[in-house]
């Protein structure tokens, strides 16, 4: 085998190497992760009886929160929003990973007010909740207005903290997924000349890119399938499993 | 509902609060000895947390001066310490926290530690550097509403507290709100103090069964906040002044007491502690 042969095979290795990557990615975690956030603060918003309820994730290069999902009350104008890590109740919540309820929060212009007003909504009562991973916060939940009470008692607050929970793993794995993602695609960067990324660029426009369409149309169903109840996935596995078994018979 | 509490509360709610006895010379320890007619004079009480509003309505001319401590990893000490003579609160809570002090203290000096601020980076550096300035800067009593939960601080801040006591610097910590260990309230020498679930200020419980040795009021607590407002908030951090505005009292009162002295006459005169010969600890 000569040198021109044996690159290219490994480029066409590396090639399947991302595609299955990508595949084994979107049928691990939902299409986007910020579906699940969006579950956890609707059903959040709903348990307590909340007007509104957002996630906002640290960006610590830049000192800010940046609010990532938003349920109820001017959730439209808050998701993508951005405040400083000095600011208001959750910039005190991101700073000591210590949960805070506040109520009659008018009184407080710093509850990034101007950012509320923004949204055209000034919350009553206010819940706020660290999102932690290994001792590190990574976000803070907050939950507004309880509706049948003045304010959120420690209650709430520790009933809240299991919602955090699940919301700071959702993110944490999605963000470990990520990291992974770039890792691999750098290493195979750095295992590739130039010349030859180039000819992986060209590879995968071309040739059995409609085989991987396949696999991520796949990873597509089985997403869809996760998310329906035990006795469909059941069946499904069923299917599946008659069909393993009749194709490698036949193969 | 008591088992759907926060862990550390339980031991505060009505169902389980255990009664004591204090005995022998114990019991000589009341209320009126330990802090009656007490204004918190001559003491400096350090508040280690987001700043304190030195102009706020709540807190008179209390507020000495202050110190801000930012992460600075080119340094030894990984802290910068910058002079802060009238302190301004970035969130409120310092503020907070220094205006239930100064309610039950009124003639103490209150000190705001910055160590909150934009750069997440040193946090734990930061929080070590403001203990560290308020032990070598002649501060009797602090107020931590913070701690952290990283075992690789474990130590730092156990030579901390042990420098507190043996220069005795009273600390008072707020234990975590989510039931997790959290230095520097786990340490012998620190009053670790949870909330309950009333409002008198002067209402307080000893919790034989540690970690937590004290609860006071925490829930519901109406509290100055920046920008000449006030709020009503919700958290262990609110108990712990309480707690603090206390051992201030004792300490201006009684300025030989040790720390270990101070925490035995709160353990005296908690709420829930009855004097041998049936006289309740609500004398003073």
């Amino acid at each position: 085998m000569n040198e021109t042969t044996s690159t290219s095979t490994l480029a066409a290795q590396l090639q399947e190497l991302v595609r299955a990557v990508e595949a084994t990615g979107a049928a691990l975690l939902p299409s986007s992760n910020d579906e699940l956030l969006q579950t956890i603060v609707e059903a959040a918003a709903r348990i307590f009886g909340a007007a509104a309820a957002s996630i906002a994730l640290v960006d610590e290069r830049a000192g800010e929160l940046v609010f990532r999902v938003a349920y109820g009350v001017g959730s439209e104008t808050v998701v993508g929003m951005r405040i400083g890590l000095d600011q208001g109740v959750a910039g005190y919540v991101a700073n000591t990973g210590q949960p805070i309820a506040l109520s009659n929060v008018q009184n407080d212009p710093r509850f990034a007010r101007a950012a509320a007003e923004k949204t055209g909504y000034v919350p009553k009562s206010i819940l706020a909740m660290p999102l932690i991973v290994e001792d590190r916060v990574i976000g803070v939940m907050e939950v507004l207005d309880k509706i049948s009470a003045p304010s959120f008692g420690m209650q709430d607050m520790e009933l809240l903290g299991l919602f955090a929970r699940q919301a700071a793993i959702a993110i944490h794995q999605s963000q470990q997924l990520d990291a992974l993602n770039h890792a691999f695609l750098e290493n195979v960067r750095a295992l590739v000349s130039p010349e030859t990324a180039v000819d992986i660029q060209r590879a995968l426009g071309t040739g059995d890119a409609a085989q991987y369409d396949d696999v991520m149309e796949l990873a597509r169903l089985f997403q869809t399938i996760a998310l329906l109840g035990n006795a469909e996935r059941k069946m499904c596995l069923k299917i599946l499993e008659t069909f393993r078994a009749y194709a490698t018979k036949t193969g | 509902m008591s088992d759907s509490r926060p862990a550390w509360s339980n031991q505060f709610t009505a169902d389980v609060l255990r009664e004591l006895r204090s005995f022998g010379p114990l019991a000589l320890i009341s209320r009126e000895w330990a802090w009656g007619e007490a204004r918190g004079a001559g003491v400096r009480v350090a508040v280690i947390d987001s700043g304190v509003e030195h102009d706020h309505p709540w807190l008179g001319d209390c507020v000495k001066g202050g110190v801000i401590v930012e992460y600075d990893a080119r340094r030894k000490e990984s802290v910068k310490i910058l002079d802060d003579p009238k302190p301004r609160d970035l969130f409120g809570h310092g503020t907070a926290c220094a205006g239930i002090i100064h309610k039950l203290a009124p003639d103490a000096e209150i000190y705001s530690v910055r160590v909150l601020g934009k750069d997440l980076t040193g946090r734990a550096f930061q929080f070590a550097g403001g203990l560290r300035w308020a032990i070598e800067n002649g501060m009797n009593v602090m107020n931590l509403s913070l701690s952290t939960s990283k075992q690789e601080y474990y130590g730092l801040f156990h030579e901390l507290a042990d420098d507190a006591y043996f220069k005795n610097v009273l600390l008072v910590s707020a234990v975590n709100n989510i039931p997790a260990p959290s230095y520097p309230s786990l340490y012998s020498s620190v009053i670790s103090v949870a909330a309950h679930e009333g409002h008198d200020p002067f209402t307080y419980y000893y919790n034989p069964a540690p970690p937590v040795e004290f609860g006071a009021p925490g829930i519901d607590v109406e509290v100055a906040w920046a920008d000449s407002n006030k709020t009503t908030c919700t958290g262990n951090s609110f108990a712990a002044p309480h707690l603090a505005g206390i051992s201030t009292l004792i300490r201006g009162k009684h300025p030989e007491l040790t720390p270990f002295q101070i925490k035995t006459v709160l353990y005296a005169c908690a709420s829930n502690v009855t004097r041998e010969g049936g006289q309740g600890t609500g004398d003073g």
